[in-house]
């Protein structure tokens, strides 16, 4: 019947033609959508997990509780606060950092770790200053954990090792000391004087937030600084499943008190994003398969509406209603498997074109938008281009086969 | 032999009787005409005995096997081989050439090649071999159903059902397709059983089945 079929779909080469563009469009739709919002996506998630890593352990913020303190001081005694005692207990640290160590070490789903002490920082040079968020950490395991590798500008992340205080700084905040590897940099915390680090590094995330208040420095030489030898913040851990993060994270919040946050958990708002726009995606490209699939649906009735005379002689010559069937679908299927590979070439051009607009902003270290190539999504977009053609021949086609000749001669004379 | 037992027919609601219990029997290698005014049930007998309907009640028996309890494959695969229809429209496929069109048949039975010498031989005999490549669009009317009756014969059927096939033909092409079926009839020894209202054709077979108001007379 591929034969009938082929031969019917070229004599009507403007309707074939229309319907075409109708799937491919819709494909095509699908995957220039799906190539930028995913290709945003994913520079974003590799910049958050260069921030919290796979799973961020911190210590969990501790407020007053008058209760607490009531029963503490007075015991038995009735107390009523006029005003209740609020406010922060002490600075925000891991109970533990031993123990999660230990345990981290042994646990085979990870892949590594970095303690991390992070502090606010008031860097300075001749008159100027910038605030930055200056994070120590050890430089071998942080490499290992996050691409920050592939960030640096200038210089290496590792120089950072070795006994003299260093520090590596975010692109804005270099430019805007007017700073260079190399030179000496001043940092104050806020206690005690200010100390001397030596710029060995400039790293460019490429989102301005970041880059203008970001530094980084050897763990130790930040406990130091900070006066709290052997405090650490905050554990950043890798896993060897990127996947599984959130449910490691879940088994072990309930190990201490510590805060065990997945990096989806802690980008809640982020996360909230991407499924609304996944939902956006998702809905555009059905109400175009929608119109494309009902544009199918149309013509092959009315050619069957047309061509009952042809049916009805195919009937009589000996062609079941199976054949007749296989004529109707196999039309669909042929507009759903050329829609759908025009429709991924089309979205492929669509997107080398979308990825070399220049945009005048700067996003991941270019001007241009990062568009994403995964082979998945041109894969769903030519199932759901075959799947809705498919379908849609299906309803004609089975018409199709449950007409009777004689009706149809009948209904001729 | 094709053979029918009290066959009625009813169409609409309420039910008119189109058939009124027709017994009747057609021999291997005979030549019949069922004539009759229009409204007499002519085709409607033609497509009962064809396999093509169904019948209210009665029974259709082609070579003594009864038609009624074949299934849609059966009757399907027996008409692709052994029955040949002609109507009065020729019902070609617009798109398929008239070659394509004759060989319809068997492209259903993957027979193609094996085919193709003898449409091409039945084109030639019916004068429109010229015409092989050409669309039935861009066809006369005479070679039209010239190219149908070829597709009717391209199986070598045993039977061949024609259903006024000369109605929409001047008398010129009329005679040509009334000659084409007598020949037929000789040389193959096909069972034909035509439908005419039109008197001249109708005696120009071997036996005249006259039907009056769904009845034989």
């Amino acid at each position: 019947m591929l034969f009938l079929t082929w031969r019917q779909l070229i004599s009507r080469k403007k309707q074939t033609f229309l319907i075409l563009l109708g799937i491919s469009f819709g494909t095509m739709l699908f995957i220039s959508i799906s190539g930028v919002q995913l290709g945003l996506r994913s520079y974003i998630s590799n910049q958050l997990l260069n921030n919290t890593a796979h799973i961020l352990i911190s210590g969990s913020d501790r407020n007053v509780d008058s209760k607490d303190i009531t029963e503490r001081f007075y015991r038995d005694q009735v107390v009523r606060w006029i005003q209740e005692p609020l406010g922060k207990r002490g600075e925000v640290r891991l109970e533990n950092y031993q123990g999660w160590a230990e345990k981290l070490q042994q646990d085979p789903e990870v892949y590594d770790f970095s303690p991390r002490l992070s502090v606010n920082a008031l860097l300075s040079r001749g008159s100027f200053s910038a605030p930055v968020n200056l994070i120590g950490t050890l430089p071998e395991r942080h490499v290992k954990i996050t691409s920050i590798q592939n960030y640096m500008r200038e210089g290496d992340f590792l120089n950072l090792k070795g006994g003299a205080q260093k520090i590596v700084l975010g692109s804005r905040v270099a430019k805007d000391l007017g700073v260079r590897p190399g030179q000496l940099i001043h940092v104050n915390i806020g206690e005690g004087e200010s100390q001397g680090f030596k710029i060995v590094g400039i790293v460019h995330f490429g989102n301005d937030q970041i880059d203008k208040s970001i530094a980084f420095a050897e763990l130790t030489k930040v406990q130091l600084l900070n006066r709290s030898p052997g405090r650490v913040s905050e554990i950043a851990v890798s896993l060897v499943e990127m996947d599984k993060s959130s449910e490691i994270a879940d088994e072990w919040e309930v190990l201490g008190k510590d805060k065990v946050q997945d990096w989806q958990e802690a980008n809640k708002s982020f996360m909230e994003m991407i499924r609304m726009q996944d939902f956006v995606r998702y809905f555009i490209t059905t109400a175009i398969l929608i119109v494309a699939a009902f544009g199918i649906y149309n013509v092959l009735s009315i050619m069957i509406n047309q061509k009952q005379k042809e049916i009805a002689i195919l009937r009589a010559i000996g062609y079941g209603p199976g054949k007749i069937m296989e004529l109707v679908i196999y039309q669909g299927v042929i507009l759903g498997i050329f829609g759908g590979i025009l429709g991924v070439v089309l979205g492929f051009c669509m997107c080398q074109w979308v990825g070399s607009i220049d945009l005048n902003i700067e996003i991941g270290g270019s001007n241009h938008l990062i568009v994403s190539y995964d082979p998945h999504i041109y894969l769903i977009a030519f199932s759901a281009a075959l799947l809705a053609s498919i379908l849609a021949s299906y309803f004609p086609a089975h018409f199709a086969s449950r007409l009777s000749p004689m009706d149809i001669i009948r209904s001729q004379l | 032999m094709i053979r029918c037992e009290k066959l009625i027919q009813e169409f609409g609601n309420p039910p008119f009787r189109v058939l009124h219990e027709i017994d009747l029997k057609i021999e291997d290698g005979e030549f019949v005409s069922i004539s009759g005014r229009s409204g007499s049930g002519k085709s409607t007998l033609l497509y009962l005995l064809s396999t093509l309907d169904l019948p209210k009640s009665g029974k259709v028996f082609i070579d003594e096997y009864d038609v009624c309890q074949w299934s849609q494959a059966e009757v399907h695969s027996f008409r692709n081989l052994h029955i040949g229809f002609i109507f009065q429209f020729h019902y070609l496929l617009p798109e398929l050439t008239s070659l394509e069109n004759v060989l319809l048949p068997a492209r259903n039975l993957g027979k193609i090649e094996e085919k193709t010498p003898d449409a091409l031989k039945i084109l030639e005999e019916f004068g429109i071999l010229s015409k092989k490549d050409s669309l039935p669009g861009k066809m006369s009317g005479g070679e039209q159903q010239r190219v149908a009756i070829a597709r009717a014969l391209i199986m070598n059927p045993k039977f061949i059902f024609a259903d006024e096939p000369t109605g929409n033909l001047d008398s010129e092409n009329g005679k040509i397709v009334m000659n084409i079926l007598k020949r037929i009839n000789k040389e193959n020894g096909t069972t034909i059983a035509l439908v005419t209202h039109d008197q001249n054709y109708a005696s120009r077979a071997d036996r005249e089945i006259l039907l009056k108001d769904g009845r034989v007379q």
